[in-house]
């Protein structure tokens, strides 16, 4: 029997996420409501409409696929063959993103981003697409932190970039 | 007459100097980042939320009819000259708008679409001043069980009607609901689905599943599958000035394109797809030039950009009186609302006039600044255009992550974001459309808290939905909606014609 191992693996996930919020429903309270209907039972009725609608996407898998679905064929979609480093730069930048905030600050961890986001889209001029990301990151921190009131970290650049931020 | 007055004191709000200056911004800055290419509507409102934050309640809900207006402008110029409809109430204008731009006839079919946003823009403003006190006075009626009924309806057009495939759009619904229900229950104050992580108990904010689902999920998508085609910007050269003729042919699509947009806005039903195609069928079967179709027709510029426009002002209805968002992007404003404690219904009409109306009146005020804003400005725009991808997404995600991170300084709203983004990437590459997630998000909640005060009103009797007539009219129409074409297509199969 033909199907897709994509919709199958998807389809398996919607129900997994159904089962998990009810196993999850479960433990939670049903005090508090009035009439029988407390916090619990809206998310009752969620897990079974996931759990549903996995069953539903399970039973199109095997039955022909699922319905007027965009075509697995890249060309058919006018797109070309799945690039896989573009999307692991992509997470990687993000990634590097998340670990430097913390630290380094908005500006840092921002130029990194940019730069790894270029890269993802088959930039190979680092040094430019380091200047601009730090320019932007530059802009945006000091717009945000002076004239918005928004903090931001300032990180290992607090020295140069003066007490604003956190 | 009361109307009237109503709408002169909101014009006194919104044309002080300052509020003026927040509308002005907020076009130009809407059309700006509408413009760049995968940049939609909601994306844009979205992404720009952050910078309005030092406003007060009334600058802010200016300031952000001003970004949507420009972000629905600035779409339909990338889709003209570029080919690439950010969303799919754009695929008809796409259709014949490039072909304009491709025959050297960029300039018109820009006109076309900037004066027929502005006429269409003002008349469906027109109607939702008019209509708006009308719906108001009904829905002051509406008790819980009517809202929930409501809501209902919405979620189900919204869900299971709109969209190539019914059990995909509930998926995508059930998970807005899910992601609903996170955070602290609204009647008891009980944690829900929260798992200890404090960022978690403060719920999802739209911003962030929005900013994730539309521009960290579109970045993965674009980097994977579509980051080496190349793409063909149309020269634009020469005048924007439209002919007699051309004035001639598009008017009256204008016209035709409000009449189907604006119902279909403000009915909560959701979706500016269905006006745009009804509109550019309809131009196609009445143009005297229907050779043209197909190879650039002003009237298939013309139509179905005033209904898309129409159609998102008439979005506005049921989101100003009722509370109901029909679209992504208008449930993202909704959010935003809530962020300053505003809950649009027919009491804020009663409670927060001033603001209403001074909304209200800053979209008269901001049809006239894109239209004197936007076509002079159209070079600037095309230069926004050509920006290269690698930059364009660069500068796409410094800005998304910082509307995440700022919630809480935390990485865990990082990394929720591209929770997110993995999710948007998957949803669009098998078909599962997105605004029911966001849709679900902001209206599950309120739709519980409807629910629930109106079992505890009938004190625990189900039957309430039922017995009361407008909820179960609600009810009934939408068992219709899904029953009925449901329906037809097993008798048309039954009986092949």
């Amino acid at each position: 029997m033909k199907f897709s191992s994509a919709e199958l693996a998807l389809s398996l996930g919607v129900l997994g996420l159904g089962l998990a919020s009810a196993v999850a429903t479960a433990s939670l309270s049903g005090e508090g409501g009035y009439a029988n209907i407390g916090p619990n039972f809206m998310p009752a009725v969620v897990a079974c409409g996931l759990v549903a609608c996995g069953l539903w996407l399970l039973y199109e898998v095997f039955s022909g696929g699922w319905r007027e679905r965009p075509p697995d064929d890249p060309a058919g979609r006018g797109d070309h063959p799945f690039y896989a480093p573009g999307f692991a730069w992509i997470t990687a930048a993000l990634a590097a993103h998340m670990a430097l905030i913390g630290t380094a600050g908005f500006v840092i961890a921002g130029m990194a981003l940019f730069a790894g986001v270029a890269r993802g889209f088959g930039s190979r001029r680092w040094a430019r697409d380091i200047a601009i990301g730090a320019l932007i990151a530059v802009v945006v921190f000091l717009f945000f932190v002076r004239f918005l009131n928004v903090n931001l970290p300032a990180g290992w650049l607090a020295p140069v970039l003066g007490s604003a931020g956190v | 007459m009361e109307t009237f007055s109503a709408l002169l004191a909101g014009f006194g709000v919104a044309l002080q100097p300052l509020n003026l200056l927040w509308g002005f911004i907020g076009v130009t800055l809407g059309t700006a980042v509408g413009v760049l290419p995968g940049v939609g509507p909601a994306l844009t409102v979205a992404m720009l939320l952050p910078l309005t934050v030092k406003l007060d309640p009334t600058g802010a809900l200016i300031m952000f009819a001003g970004i949507y207006y420009g972000a629905m402008f600035g779409g339909s110029t990338t889709t003209i000259l570029l080919n690439t409809p950010g969303e799919s109430a754009s695929i008809a204008t796409a259709l014949e708008g490039n072909l304009m731009a491709k025959n050297g006839r960029a300039g018109p079919a820009l006109a076309t679409s900037a004066i027929g946003s502005f006429v269409a823009g003002s008349i469906a403003t027109v109607l939702l001043t008019l209509l708006a006190p009308l719906v108001v006075s009904v829905a002051l009626k509406f008790g819980p069980a009517e809202y929930f009924a409501l809501m209902v309806f919405a979620f189900t057009t919204v869900a299971a009607v709109l969209g190539a495939s019914t059990v995909r759009g509930l998926t995508s619904l059930f998970l807005g609901l899910l992601l609903g229900l996170v955070g602290i229950d609204s009647q008891t104050g009980s944690p829900r689905f929260a798992f200890g992580v404090p960022e978690l108990l403060d719920g999802v904010d739209v911003v962030v599943l929005a900013v994730g689902l539309f521009a960290v999920g579109e970045a993965l998508y674009v980097a994977a599958y579509q980051s080496r085609l190349s793409e063909k910007i149309e020269k634009f050269s020469g005048s924007v000035m439209m002919t007699r003729e051309d004035w001639k042919r598009s008017w009256p699509a204008w016209l035709r394109g409000t009449a189907f947009g604006f119902p279909f806005g403000s009915i909560p039903a959701g979706g500016a797809e269905i006006p745009t195609f009804l509109s550019y069928a309809t131009e196609k079967k009445l143009s005297k030039h229907p050779e043209e179709f197909g190879h650039g027709a002003i009237e298939g510029v013309a139509g179905p950009e005033a209904a898309n426009n129409a159609s998102a002002t008439g979005t506005l209805v049921p989101l100003l009186t009722l509370g109901i968002p029909t679209s992504a992007t208008a449930a993202i404003l909704l959010g935003a609302f809530q962020n300053y404690g505003i809950q649009p219904g027919p009491l804020l009409f009663q409670s927060q006039g001033d603001l209403v109306w001074g909304l209200i009146a800053s979209l008269y005020i901001g049809n006239v600044i894109l239209l004197i804003l936007n076509l002079p400005l159209i070079g600037i725009w095309v230069k926004v255009l050509q920006i290269p991808k690698d930059l364009l997404y660069g500068g796409i995600l410094v800005f998304a992550t910082l509307g995440a991170y700022s919630l809480h300084q935390s990485w865990v709203d990082l990394l929720t974001l591209y929770v997110f983004g993995l999710l948007g990437f998957a949803m669009r590459r098998w078909g599962v459309p997105v605004g029911p997630v966001v849709i679900g998000l902001i209206l599950g909640p309120l739709a519980e808290t409807q629910f629930r005060r109106a079992l505890s009103i009938s004190q625990g009797d189900a039957s309430v939905f039922f017995t009361q007539p407008i909820s179960a009219t609600f009810l009934a129409i939408t068992a219709a909606v899904v029953i009925v074409p449901w329906a037809v297509r097993r008798w048309k199969k039954a009986r092949p014609a």
